[in-house]
């Protein structure tokens, strides 16, 4: 496995969907004056890789500080490099594969002759590569033959996903390169921020900003809100919770002053009637009472993007979605409201203007398409339809009767935990659920309440401290494969170094456990091997790999065309490869009768609304240095001395008023419990909002007090409003839980 | 699947607050009813806020077509009014003749307006009979005939300095027609805005172009040929100045449509008399909503009053389908559908409607309104809202503190009512920014700010200006955000040997992420090149570790 030659690799930085080009120099570290990954291995290990970046679309040769250190992760000290076992002392020890194995093997075995194949779950992540996604839905199905297997891309992705499928009839984040923005005239970026959480994406904003038409839409002013300033765009400021109340209002105005594009809507889309009305109730002064933004800026608004639309001459315009709207029990109606709006001005599967939804975690796009989520199949399809099933089955080699149906979704599935008829045991793929899933104070409960806490990880996060049992695994440049990026861009992941100790890959695990569990489906373990199957099992499916293959993509790249869209079937006998599919939506949509539907949605407001006791807003966001749990980036001592621990934006007057000083420590409280951070006064908040980023376990830890609420159609939770008070922290006392165990 | 027979319920006015309720009832549980709205106008149910923005051409008449609930439970007759209403029998007969039978009346026909009855507006017999070119505003055939009307005049005179008043006002102006607003008051809107505030609005509206006489009234409509030519204005007696225009605007208040209720022997004062419960005192099985109604609380024709209480009634007629499903159940097996609040997801509608009922004794008494009365002008870039305690004031209520802010030059008036720790009432002229935070700040009830003179402004902290010069620049100032780079990070490279931007990235990384700041680097390359040429400025104190603090 390990590589002697000291080439370069290609491949692609280990963090968010933006998956910038890099290049990684196997070590040893050469030139001293090079700050990149000057970090040395610890003894006995391979020495480091260098990064450095690459010309690649989405990232034009630009890092972030987080994709400059990635190599660090690599050589973290407390690295996993043999497989845990909780031992009669309940104190995790090193083990054995074999025995770690048994103990796992043993465990499944008597949940399931006590509590049945449902009483073993499985959670994954969308970090993981489409061939680990792939197996494990495979393994979840066909070994364990369980229904509830779902994954933490439903805390990310999931209501763009259910808006998008709904009025298109697919899910690609972007069905456009993302290189495509650079020409728009106006860009919508609603409830996003990616100058902080994906950095080099900004450089696709430039056209936008000088033509003044990068819109935000933000309830802070935010690092990208600050890009639109001195005349390069709007920032609009709604009060939490309200996003969809500004785009209902936006859709009014295009209607009230003539602005759709009407030969677009007549002959592409279905519904826009019902929508018309829909919005005659949201003029821009009523929307205002509701969302705190004046209507003439809403006004403004719906013309500069209107403007922009090519059936009014314009240059072209893109409305793109991000957390800060999804993350909503009226996440999906809300994305139904964006892509309402893009519809009517013509924007939707025309070349240079679109809608997208940014997508967050690095393989988020390939992560929801092969089987990880609770009712889907391969190649984006629905567990519950036959000739999926049937197709699939075949593929896998079993009888399509012995796969099960739809399960639970995450939120649901992390409350079900060791509750009476709730799964039992547990794997964790990829994912940090104690400190990432909404009401986290609940989900440790539920996970003490498991028989059975499988975590395969690369470094003791929160969530594999309380396993039973931690299968150290190989991570991003220790291992083959391929991601998918938030364009749809089928891309590799190349191995450099090799990982420590008995680290192992997923797909040797599963297929590893398959055997043990006396399972006659076959489990390859070369990635290469693995695509090939995943790209059988996607024929004909709405994401359609079929085309591909780690080869062709290797070629691909080699010609100076890296990475290929999906759709991308395979060719029937004596046709030419399928070239991909860049731009979708160009000629149809993929519905059934190919038009877009449009859906009517109305604004209902956050489940957990502010209130006498709880008159304050809590939003969450993330930093520009770590990555949603931290459990990486907190072990980049680069990025933790920037950011070292949790803290809350307060506005001045919040801060005044509940006698919390700048730098003093704060208390905020939910109905769900209390946390405790750094107070930073700042007018980048609302007086009635206080933001924390998520990054962090312990007193600070923020999703211990969001909301679980979800959407009812996407299952998502409400992450991103929930109604808190604020109060000054107890002097000089901290919270027992308060420690990050984060070596130095 | 239902246990028990639909309710039957008939709704008499098909405007936005009846529309509204059946839209509320239909979502709650079509089945649990059987609807029947009777409508006097002959279109679908639109938007009549809009109508000044269809006055002002700022709309689509398309765009105000309101959603009409339908159903194989909902049954509407459009251009059909109700013309009586047998109590005993429980039936209302409609103007085509038809008897419709009802479990529970909602009355809904809202308010017309009212017009004075001055000459040229009453014919002989004292009938009020409005001339050709005169109009009130109140419904879609009004907007359309003032549109068709202001194209054809370059004239014209609007009677009532209310909202509707400026609104039309405004947006006839805006249209380019030369527009007389006459009002009895010193200022426009004065049951919302006191002297001051009005005051500055009226500077507003004229420098809009229109042409104010406050303090006056209309004393005679001229009519020549039976058409309206100007109107006579009431100063200066019989011989009051005469102001010429065709087309005459009257939005001086409406009247509730109450004589359905009063034939049919209901209590109406104003409107029609309701409790909190919005059912007549006379008739638990009679509701009135909307502009035709008079609870307790008094009402302000504003239709978010008018949606509220129609979100109210659904909860309540609802409940009564819970109720009566919950006594179907006790005499049938148990059955699964009680769904309690569990896992994030909704409880089901048992649940909620139990719970609806449990809470309603202690809302009853007195029904929580606040947050309906925010009076929103809908005239453009002249910016004007009112809410709760607002206007003038005869006296000082005990607790209330009033902070205002009056701005006659800049066209700005703001005044914000404080009782208890939250707003309680707000005026805000010419500053649109503020109103939107007011109006958030009193719907939502959030805490005000412990000096509450900070509500009058747009809050904003003290920062310092953007560095003239990279020599200002303070040294932790980070000037790379991707990769956490400060002004000293980069002087310390300079002084370890950089010499161009490019050995800047390269030691630093700054400019390697987005590249927003290569404009930022490059200046402080070339000061660097200059001030250390120059044996300048002194090695950097060590500073602090770079916070988030951005350029």
């Amino acid at each position: 496995m390990s590589r002697t030659v000291a080439e370069p690799v290609r491949t692609h930085c280990p963090y968010c969907a933006l998956q910038c080009g890099m290049q990684l120099t196997p070590g040893p570290v050469p030139a001293p004056d090079a700050p990149a990954a000057s970090v040395s291995a610890p003894a006995g290990r391979e020495p480091l890789p260098v990064v450095a970046p690459r010309d690649f679309p989405t990232n034009a040769g630009g890092l972030c500080q987080k994709g400059w250190t990635s190599a660090t992760v690599l050589g973290v000290p407390d690295r996993i490099t043999t497989p845990l076992v909780r031992g009669a002392d309940g104190e995790l020890a090193a083990a054995t594969w074999d025995e770690a194995l048994d103990v796992i093997t043993e465990g499944v075995r008597s949940v399931q002759a006590e509590h049945g194949p449902q009483g073993v779950a499985v959670f994954g992540g969308g970090g993981l590569t489409n061939e680990k996604a792939y197996t494990l839905g495979k393994f979840a199905r066909t070994v364990l033959r369980t229904p509830n297997i779902d994954y933490n891309g439903r805390f990310c992705m999931s209501s763009a996903a259910a808006a998008g499928n709904r009025s298109f009839g697919a899910d690609r984040g972007m069905p456009f390169p993302l290189t495509d923005l650079g020409g728009a005239e106006v860009v919508l970026l609603l409830g996003s921020n990616p100058a902080e959480t994906m950095p080099p994406f900004v450089q696709h904003l430039a056209g936008a900003r000088e033509h003044g038409g990068l819109v935000v839409l933000d309830p802070r002013r935010s690092a990208t809100a600050r890009l639109a300033a001195d005349g390069q765009g709007i920032h609009l400021q709604p009060v939490p919770g309200t996003d969809m109340v500004v785009l209902l209002a936006l859709l009014h105005v295009v209607v009230a002053e003539g602005l759709a594009d009407r030969t677009y809507l007549a002959e592409r889309t279905s519904g826009w009637d019902d929508v018309v009305r829909s919005v005659a109730a949201w003029w821009p002064e009523r929307a205002e009472t509701v969302c705190g933004v004046p209507a003439e800026e809403l006004r403004t608004t719906a013309r500069r993007l209107a403007a922009a639309a090519p059936s009014r001459g314009g240059r072209g315009a893109y409305v793109l979605t991000g957390r800060g709207v999804e993350q909503s029990s009226q996440g999906t109606a809300t994305v139904t409201a964006a892509i309402n709006l893009s519809l009517a001005l013509g924007l939707v599967g025309r070349e240079g203007s679109g809608y997208g939804c940014l997508t967050g975690q690095g393989n988020g796009q390939g992560g929801r398409e092969h089987g990880q989520k609770n009712d889907q199949l391969p190649g984006y399809r629905k567990i519950d339809d036959p000739a999926a099933r049937e197709h699939v089955a075949g593929v896998w080699g079993v009888d399509p009767a012995v796969l099960p149906g739809p399960g639970l979704p995450a939120v649901a599935l992390l409350n079900a935990l060791g509750t009476p008829g709730g799964p039992r045991a547990l794997f964790v793929h990829g994912s940090n659920v104690l400190v990432s899933a909404p009401n986290a104070d609940r989900v440790r409960e539920r996970l003490e309440a498991l028989d059975l806490l499988v975590v395969c990880d690369f470094v003791p996060s929160e969530t594999a401290r309380m396993a039973d049992v931690v299968l150290p695994v190989t991570q991003w440049a220790e291992e083959e494969g391929t991601m998918t990026s938030l364009e749809g861009r089928v891309i590799r992941r190349r191995q450099v170094t090799t990982a420590p100790g008995e680290a192992r890959s997923e797909l040797w695990l599963l297929a590893e456990l398959a055997r043990r569990l006396g399972s006659e489906v076959s489990f390859p373990t070369d990635p290469a091997v693995v695509f090939d199957e995943l790209a059988r099992a996607s024929a004909g499916g709405v994401a359609d790999y079929s085309g591909l293959s780690h080869a062709r993509l290797d070629a691909a790249e080699d010609a100076g065309a890296p990475g290929l869209f999906w759709p991308c079937p395979a060719p029937s006998a004596g046709e030419p490869e399928h070239p991909g599919t860049p731009r979708m939506f160009l000629d149809r949509f993929e519905t059934p009768d190919g038009r877009a539907r449009m859906v009517p949605v109305d604004h209902v407001g956050p489940t957990d609304d502010v209130r006498g006791d709880a008159p304050t807003y809590l939003v969450t966001g993330r930093v520009l240095q770590h990555y949603q749990s931290g459990a990486q980036t907190r072990r980049v001592p680069e990025l933790d001395r920037i950011v070292p621990e949790p803290y809350a934006e307060l506005h001045p007057q919040l801060g005044l008023r509940v006698g919390v000083a700048d730098g003093a420590r704060v208390r905020i409280t939910s109905a769900r419990g209390v946390v405790e951070a750094t107070a930073r006064w700042t007018d980048v908040v609302r007086p009635d909002t206080v933001f924390m980023p998520f990054h962090w376990s312990g007193a600070g830890s923020v999703n211990r007090i969001t909301s679980d609420a979800v959407d009812p159609i996407s299952s998502m939770p409400e992450f991103k409003v929930c109604a808190v008070s604020v109060s000054p922290a107890a002097h000089g006392e901290r919270d027992v839980h308060d420690s990050q165990e984060v070596p130095a | 699947m239902t246990l028990h027979v639909p309710l039957k319920i008939v709704v008499v006015g098909h405007g936005m607050v009846g529309s509204r309720l059946v839209d509320e009832l239909v979502r709650r549980s079509a089945e649990s009813f059987d609807i029947t709205i009777l409508g006097a106008e002959p279109y679908e149910p639109y938007n009549r806020v809009l109508l000044s923005d269809v006055v002002a051409g700022r709309t689509d008449v398309a765009a105000i077509t309101m959603p009409e609930p339908s159903g194989e439970h909902v049954t509407t007759l459009r251009g059909v009014s109700a013309v009586s209403v047998d109590r005993r029998a429980r039936t209302v007969t409609d103007s085509a003749g038809a008897v419709h039978g009802y479990d529970h009346l909602v009355l809904a026909t809202g308010s017309r307006a009212r017009v004075f009855p001055v000459p040229g507006l009453v014919d002989d017999d004292g009938e009020v009979r409005l001339p050709a070119g005169v109009h009130a505003l109140r419904t879609l055939d009004d907007a359309r005939e003032i549109v068709a009307a202001s194209v054809n005049t370059p004239r014209a005179v609007v009677v009532g300095g209310g909202v509707l008043g400026v609104e039309a006002a405004y947006g006839l102006a805006g249209r380019g027609l030369q527009v007389t607003l006459v009002d009895t008051a010193p200022a426009p809107m004065a049951r919302q805005l006191d002297s001051a505030a009005g005051s500055v609005l009226a500077a507003g509206l004229e420098a809009s172009g229109v042409t104010l006489h406050s303090r006056t009234s209309v004393s005679e409509v001229l009519v020549a040929g039976g058409r309206a030519v100007g109107v006579r204005l009431a100063t200066g007696g019989e011989d009051g100045e005469v102001v010429a225009a065709r087309l005459v605007v009257l939005t001086t208040g409406t009247v509730p449509e109450a004589g359905l209720a009063r034939d049919a022997g209901l209590s109406t004062d104003r409107g029609i008399v309701v409790g909190h419960d919005l059912a007549s005192p006379d008739d638990p099985r009679v509701f009135a909503i909307g502009d035709c109604a008079q609870p307790p609380t008094g009402s302000r024709g504003l239709v978010a009053e008018g949606w509220d209480q129609a979100r109210r009634l659904a909860d309540h007629l609802s409940s009564l389908v819970a109720v009566r499903a919950e006594q179907a159940k006790r005499v049938t097996a148990p059955r699964e559908h009680l769904r309690f609040p569990h896992e994030g997801e909704r409880p089901s509608m048992a649940v909620r409607l139990g719970t609806l009922i449990a809470s309603r004794a202690a809302t009853d008494a007195g029904v929580d309104t606040r947050g309906t009365d925010v009076v929103k002008v809908k005239a453009g870039s002249l910016s004007i809202v009112a809410m709760g305690v607002s206007g003038a004031r005869d006296r000082e209520v005990p607790g209330q503190r009033a902070v205002t802010l009056h701005d006659a030059a800049a066209g700005r008036y703001v005044e914000a009512v404080v009782a208890d720790g939250i707003l309680v009432g707000a005026t805000c002229v010419g500053d649109p920014r503020v109103a939107a935070d007011l109006t958030a700040a009193y719907t939502r009830r959030t805490p005000v700010p412990v000096d509450p003179a900070f509500l009058l402004l747009t809050p904003v902290m003290p920062s310092a200006e953007p560095a003239s010069s990279p020599e200002h620049m303070p040294d932790d100032t980070t000037v790379c955000r991707c990769n956490g780079v400060t002004k000293h990070d980069i002087t310390r490279c300079w002084d370890d040997g950089a010499r161009t931007p490019e050995d800047i990235a390269t030691a630093t990384r700054a400019t390697t992420g987005c590249g927003s700041c290569r404009e930022a680097v490059c200046g402080l390359a070339d000061w660097l090149a200059a001030s250390r040429a120059d044996g300048g400025e002194a090695a950097d104190a060590e500073p602090e570790p770079a916070g988030l603090a951005s350029v």
